[in-house]
């Protein structure tokens, strides 16, 4: 069981603290964030998220920046508690609307009140917003998210965590809109991650998806939903080898490799039709995740090219594909590459005409970055970098520079070919047409190209 | 509260709480609900606004849970410091637990068990008492926590009243959250009880996995948590259970999946059928892979359980290396452990698909990442030795990259390479050697040293090379030193040339005279001593064949293992350490101890704060109440509860003269007879076997006296002992005669032991491994302490005479001395009486000073005697004892006999 719960800053500041069982000294947050700040001399390497100091246990995630903690005494299952810490800063925002310092501080009395709820006595009771709506009682004070600051460096905690997405909700489950009535909606994203590693020659060595249907409703009443999969979705991969290269073409069954469903969710008929049915719980939950490596069309084909060019001078020439229909865009590409540590300038030279690109030599770490806004379904983009050298390569210039990897989304696809055929919501009235949103968004994981 | 006011004037904004105390006093309840809220937010930032405590409780009596709900936030977070005024809130505290509605009743109950003052305790019974019995499940869920809560602050409380029996019946509860909390509650009640409270037979395993199939995510794993410490009767029980398990390996809470691995590879132990286990194999390698790709946090702790899993069951995910390869945006801490298991799961089939990664990971930017790598290759290479040469290869590759670290790691990978396969790759000698003047680690140097050394003979100019370092040898560490001075030796014996023949000159110089390194010195007088008797006898010492080293990718000891695998999805399982280690659970600390900031009632100002209390309005008591108003102002009434019962002393230990140490609890004769014997397995560790040993003598023989306890569910039969090999070679001389021991059976045996059996070689050591097995159960494995006095022989005695001959003749090396400061002798007679029983034998007494000394002889077998001397001031602390023997090596286990003796 846990003994305390705390929120930390990214500069250390208790945001939150709650303690549960008083076996834990008050001085448990800043021993933590010493910790954490130092865990290597250096200040390079990361503190793991489960750790020892004097016999309390620190257990802490990340989310938008925020440290959210944990301490106990005793020997606790750590993944109910790294679990529940994510949940918790989800109650929060479903609560909130939007997490942050801000909003956490605004609200710190309805955050207790949901601590008192969420956890008695170090004992998770619940996390879900459905059930804490009937204990709690503080309103939110909801915080504009338009005024927001970009989270800047806190931003890059979204890209490793699947379950916190790119959801541009950010409406609080239980506070009325303005107006007054609340706006009947559903969200329903499938979203996800994709992991491909290339190698020198541009073969695929390794491929995932891990994928989410993520669902939020905003529905009163919460009438059941039916969710319909693709008919020929099949799970297991038992055996099916021999068809993976033929499905690589674009067709053909969708073979999940495993996937769990959220409690809510019933799978009376899932094996005769692929239908979910769930009454979804207010907030935001995971419907479904899945886990797919059976081979997949990846969005970009990365080609690099190093060549020496004179003495102490080397070339780089990148060249970006994107390999989805030209009605599809893909936002927020950033491609980086480190460079031999003994790089001294790089100058580059983007293609004739190129808009919303920006290029940039690193200088601390030696990396080449390349951003692009938007890059549009079937076309090319090149860059070409001058490095200037401050001494001769020991070898080979490539074993000194790269990967490639590359970050991006794009909305409107799935390179797992999963879909949600239709979205049934039981019918109250004949006039009950609430709005539903469907919405496809595939991100990058680790994608990378080796030279 | 003069006391309190310049505290927090000097603290906090001036007239922030004089305002705020006014704004709590209005007449508006909103007025009044934003007071407290922003007494709260000043709270949580840390200012002491413990002053405003009887304004804040006089806001508690209001129908607004909101309201409510603070001030029991702010309660629970003063009550401790204010314990006089908090008694104030035990009325409306009652009252509430009486409420129609059912949060308030719950909150009310919730509350009070948070606040760990004794005269809140007191009144917290009635309530829980109808709480736990209450219509609403929230309440009774509530209150089923609220029972863990009350036994933490006093257990016998909880006992006295009957609360386990009603937490035990909510175990049948129709509401599967009480269910849960129920099973949370026993399961820490357990944890801190040493009685059986929560036993899990098979009636209530079969509700507990009912219920299962309707908790929350988080009841679930409260159950199958206090599940798995069930054992199975049968494969045929552990079948079922699984089955009903399995489908939870399919939730989306990653804490669920887990806990269900744990609950399933335990029973898997008492499977049978090769088939079943090879099916849960396969059932349970998605839900694990499916971990991770989970946040990176849950990643990590899933890693450090695929760790301990595949090194129990390799199958399980043999075909799923890829998963573990490492990603891009990994961090760091997720990537090292994801190579841990890629060289656990490497194999030939897979080899090259690896090797790749780890050559790819190797360039990477971070370094403790890269060197990791490096050395993974070399972990391979000593592991599979079809790929040993493929790996060389890709070594050879990063070397020839001449990254600094990478070079300097690859050479201490290769070092053990040839430890691995002697006489197959000295070819790439010849490049290494390329790269040592780049070399700036002590450990990296050392190795290519020793790599130089060990093939001297094979290196044309190994001694121009080792020369390069011999400049700088007065500034090498240790570590380069002791290597230098082996490899130059090597070299010498090698080519007893003119050129190593100097440097061996220069070099024992080095480490004899010029160094303050007593191993350095050492190891050179010995080479130097060497070299100049007989170098052929020193050829055959320094360049002995090696013992060829093995891998260590599974270096994990089978025991620790076995307990590491009991403990999946907790802590343990993540620091591969037994809780014990890392467990030090404190009590709470008692009122006051904790929050020492706050005054006692004696400081000046601070006692007129109740006389306030009462004047500054309070609410008036209700008839329904049982609590009298005044008693804030009375003396506590004495605590219902009885305090701890201190152990009994054991009188007839007292009449015998021993000192407070042998005060022994008079319970723990319950179950046989003789005195308690140490406990080696613990039930927690012996899933519910315990087992006490110690050795013993009687009439002359050595037993091992043995006690079996059963705490487990099932009977146990087929006891058998091993014992390992030892300094003494102690055996069993006999077969265990142990009886099948039913479920809280227990038995105590004494087992015949012989001497001489199973010798370790090695330096006398006191350590005893014994492994004792059942049909039921693992091997179990534990370690006594083998205490010398045991082996004394009656024939120990010595005339007076010889003991002085025996004295003399013995060289002054073999006399060895040790002081016991803390160990008193407070009658003569007692203490000789004691050794005398123990067969060391009294000789002779005389006064030095003021100090008694007497010497006295014993005898253990193959007739080595030890001859004593014993010298202290009777009735002071301190115990010099000198002792001389032919075999000085056996002394430091004679003194630990010894201090047993006179501790006894």
């Amino acid at each position: 069981m846990i003994s305390q719960f705390f929120v930390l800053s990214q500069r250390g500041d208790n945001i939150v603290f709650r303690d549960y069982r008083g076996e834990v000294a008050k001085g448990s947050a800043e021993i933590f964030f010493r910790k954490v700040k130092f865990w290597k001399e250096d200040g390079q390497e990361e503190a793991p998220p489960v750790f020892n100091v004097d016999g309390v246990n620190y257990f802490h995630v990340k989310v938008v920046g925020l440290l959210f903690v944990a301490t106990t005494r005793v020997n606790v299952s750590p993944s109910l508690v790294l679990e529940l810490l994510q949940r918790i800063a989800r109650v929060i925002k479903d609560y909130l609307g939007v997490l942050s310092e801000d909003s956490l501080r605004k609200n710190f009395v309805l955050v207790y009140e949901l601590l008192d709820e969420v956890i008695d006595f170090g004992y998770v009771q619940t996390t879900s917003t459905e059930v804490l709506k009937s204990y709690v009682f503080n309103e939110p004070i909801v915080v504009d998210a338009a005024r927001l600051q970009p989270l800047g460096p806190a931003a890059i905690f979204m890209q490793g965590s699947k379950r916190m997405p790119g959801t541009a909700v950010t409406k609080s489950v239980v506070a009325n809109e303005p107006g007054g009535r609340k706006r009947e909606e559903i969200f329903v994203d499938i979203i996800e991650k994709i992991s491909v590693t290339f190698s020198s020659s541009g073969y695929i060595l390794t491929s995932e998806i891990d994928g989410t249907i993520q669902m939020k409703s905003y529905l009163t009443g919460n009438p059941e939903i039916r969710l319909a999969l693709n008919e020929d979705l099949s799970i297991g991969r038992g055996g099916g080898s021999v068809y993976d290269y033929r499905s690589s073409s674009g067709a053909g069954p969708v073979i999940l490799d495993d996937c769990n469903f959220h409690e809510s969710v019933r799978l009376d008929s899932f094996d005769m039709d692929r239908t979910l049915a769930l009454v979804p719980p207010d907030g935001e939950f995971p419907v479904m995740n899945y886990r797919m490596t059976q081979e997949f069309k990846p969005p970009f084909h990365i080609n690099c090219l190093i060549e020496e060019a004179g003495h102490l001078k080397a070339e780089v020439i990148l060249k970006v594909r994107a390999e989805f229909p030209s009605n599809i865009t893909a936002n927020t590409v950033v491609v980086q590459m480190p460079l031999p540590k003994y790089t001294t300038r790089a100058s580059f030279e983007l293609e004739p005409g190129a808009v919303g690109q920006r290029t940039d030599f690193k200088e601390a770490n030696k990396k080449l970055e390349w951003g692009l806004k938007k890059i549009v379904g079937g076309s090319e983009h090149t860059l070409r970098a001058k490095l200037t050298f401050s001494q001769e390569s020991h070898a080979n210039i490539t074993k000194e520079a790269g990967p490639v990897s590359m970050t991006f989304t794009i909305p409107m696809y799935n390179a797992s070919r999963l879909q949600v055929k239709y979205l049934q919501i039981a019918k109250k009235s004949s006039s009950y047409n609430p709005y539903r949103w469907v919405r496809y968004v595939t991100q990058a994981n680790s994608y990378v190209a080796r030279i | 509260m003069s006391g309190h006011d310049s505290k927090y004037f000097s603290t906090t904004k001036k007239g922030e709480i004089p305002e705020l105390k006014e704004e709590l006093n209005s007449q508006y309840k909103d007025k009044r609900k934003d007071a407290v809220k922003k007494v709260i937010a000043a709270m949580t930032v840390g200012k002491d606004v413990s002053s405003l405590f009887t304004d804040v409780v006089n806001c508690m009596q209001t129908e607004n849970l909101e309201l409510k709900k603070l001030v029991y936030l702010y309660l629970i977070n003063y009550a401790k410091s204010q314990p006089d005024l908090a008694i104030l809130a035990v009325n409306t505290f009652v009252k509430d637990s009486q409420d129609p509605n059912p949060l308030i009743r719950a909150l009310a109950v919730r509350t009070m068990g948070c606040i760990r003052v004794d005269k809140i305790t007191e009144y917290l019974c009635d309530p829980l008492q109808r709480c736990l019995k209450d219509d609403d499940p929230y309440v009774r869920k509530t209150a089923a926590i609220c029972v863990a809560k009350l036994y933490d602050i006093n257990a016998e409380l909880v006992e006295d009243r009957g609360f386990l029996e009603s937490l035990k019946d909510l175990i049948s509860d129709n509401n599967p959250m009480v269910v849960a909390n129920a099973v949370a509650a026993l399961a820490e009640i357990q944890e801190n009880s040493t009685r059986p409270i929560f036993e899990i037979t098979s009636h209530t395993l079969s509700k507990l996995l009912t219920a299962l199939n309707e908790c929350t995510e988080w009841g679930q794993v409260f159950i199958l948590d206090a599940l798995s410490r069930y054992k199975a009767a049968d494969a045929r029980e552990a079948e079922n259970i699984v089955e009903r398990v399995t489908p939870r390996l399919q939730h989306a809470n990653c804490a669920v999946v887990l806990s269900a691995v744990k609950m399933i590879l335990q029973q898997m132990e008492l499977i049978t059928s090769t088939d079943v286990v090879r099916n849960l194999c396969k059932k349970m390698a998605p839900p694990l892979v499916t971990l991770l790709s989970a946040e990176p946090e849950i990643q990590y702790v899933a890693l450090r359980n695929i760790n301990l899993i595949v090194q129990r069951r390799p199958t399980i995910l043999a075909h799923e290396i890829k998963v573990f390869f490492c990603k891009y945006n990994d961090p760091i801490y997720v990537k090292m452990e994801k190579l841990e298991i890629m060289i656990k799961l490497a194999s030939d089939r897979n080899i090259d698909q690896v090797l790749l990664e780890f050559k790819e990971y190797a360039t990477e930017v971070d370094v403790d990442f890269v060197r990791k790598a490096v050395r993974a290759i070399g972990r391979c290479a000593i592991k599979l030795e079809r790929a040993a040469e493929r790996c060389i290869s890709v070594l050879l590759e990063l070397i020839k990259i001449k990254v600094n670290y990478v070079v300097q790691e690859a050479i201490i990978v290769i070092k053990d390479i040839f430890r691995r396969y002697p006489n197959t790759y000295e070819s790439i000698i010849a490049t290494l050697c390329e790269s040592l003047d780049t070399l700036d680690e002590p450990e990296a140097k050392a190795s290519m040293i020793w790599i130089i050394g060990e093939y001297a003979e094979r290196i044309d100019n190994a001694d121009e090379l080792l020369e390069s370092f011999l400049e700088s040898f007065p500034e090498e560490p240790p570590q380069v030193q002791l290597q230098l001075l082996t490899a130059t030796v090597k070299l010498f014996l090698k080519k007893p040339t003119e050129g190593p023949q100097q440097m061996i000159q220069v070099v024992l110089n080095n480490a004899t005279v010029e160094t303050d390194n007593p191993d350095l010195r050492d190891r050179a007088y010995i080479y130097w001593r060497l070299l100049s008797t007989d170098p052929e006898a020193a050829k055959d010492v320094v360049l002995a064949e090696k013992p060829v080293i093995s891998d260590d990718s599974n270096q994990l000891d089978p025991s620790l293992l076995d307990e590491l695998l009991a403990n999946i999805a907790t802590l343990s399982s993540v620091y591969h350490k037994p809780p014990d280690t890392f467990v030090t659970r404190v009590k709470p600390a008692t009122q006051r101890t904790e929050d020492d900031e706050y005054p006692d009632g004696n400081e000046t100002g601070y006692a007129e704060s109740p006389a306030n209390a009462a004047d500054g309005g309070a609410s008036p008591p209700t008839s329904s109440s049982s609590v009298p108003y005044g008693a804030a102002r009375q003396p506590a009434p004495a605590p219902a509860a009885p305090a701890p019962v201190a152990p009994v002393p054991d009188l007839l230990g007292d009449l015998i003269g021993l000192d407070n140490n042998a005060i022994v609890p008079a319970d723990q004769h319950a179950t046989s007879s003789g005195p308690p014997l140490p406990i080696l397995l613990p039930a927690s560790t012996g899933q519910g076997l315990q087992i006490s040993a110690q050795l013993a003598r009687q009439d002359g023989q050595i037993f091992y006296s043995l006690q079996f306890e059963n705490n487990s569910q099932i009977t146990l039969d087929g006891f058998m002992i091993q014992f390992n090999k030892n300094s003494f070679g102690l055996a069993a001389a006999g077969s265990l005669q142990v009886p099948p021991l039913a479920p809280g059976a227990s038995r105590r045996t004494l087992l015949p032991m012989v001497l001489f059996q199973n010798m370790s070689a090695g330096p006398p050591s006191s350590l005893l491994q014994v492994a004792v097995k059942n049909n039921q159960q693992p091997v179990w494995y534990f370690n006594d302490k083998i205490l010398l006095h045991v082996f004394f022989t009656d024939d120990g005695r010595m005339e007076r005479t010889s003991f002085l001959e025996t004295w003399r003749s013995l060289p002054d090396s073999n006399e060895v001395l040790k002081e016991f400061p803390g160990i008193m002798v407070s009658s003569a007679e007692a203490t000789l009486d004691r050794l005398a029983a123990t067969n060391m034998f009294f000789i002779a007494k005389r006064k030095h000073a003021n100090q008694d000394v007497f010497y006295f002889s014993a005898k253990i077998p193959r007739g080595i005697p030890f001859l004593i001397e014993l010298t202290t001031v009777i009735g002071n602390p301190g115990v010099k004892c000198a002792i001389k023997t032919p075999n000085p090596e056996m002394a430091p286990l004679f003194f630990e006999a010894i201090e047993t003796l006179l501790k006894a």
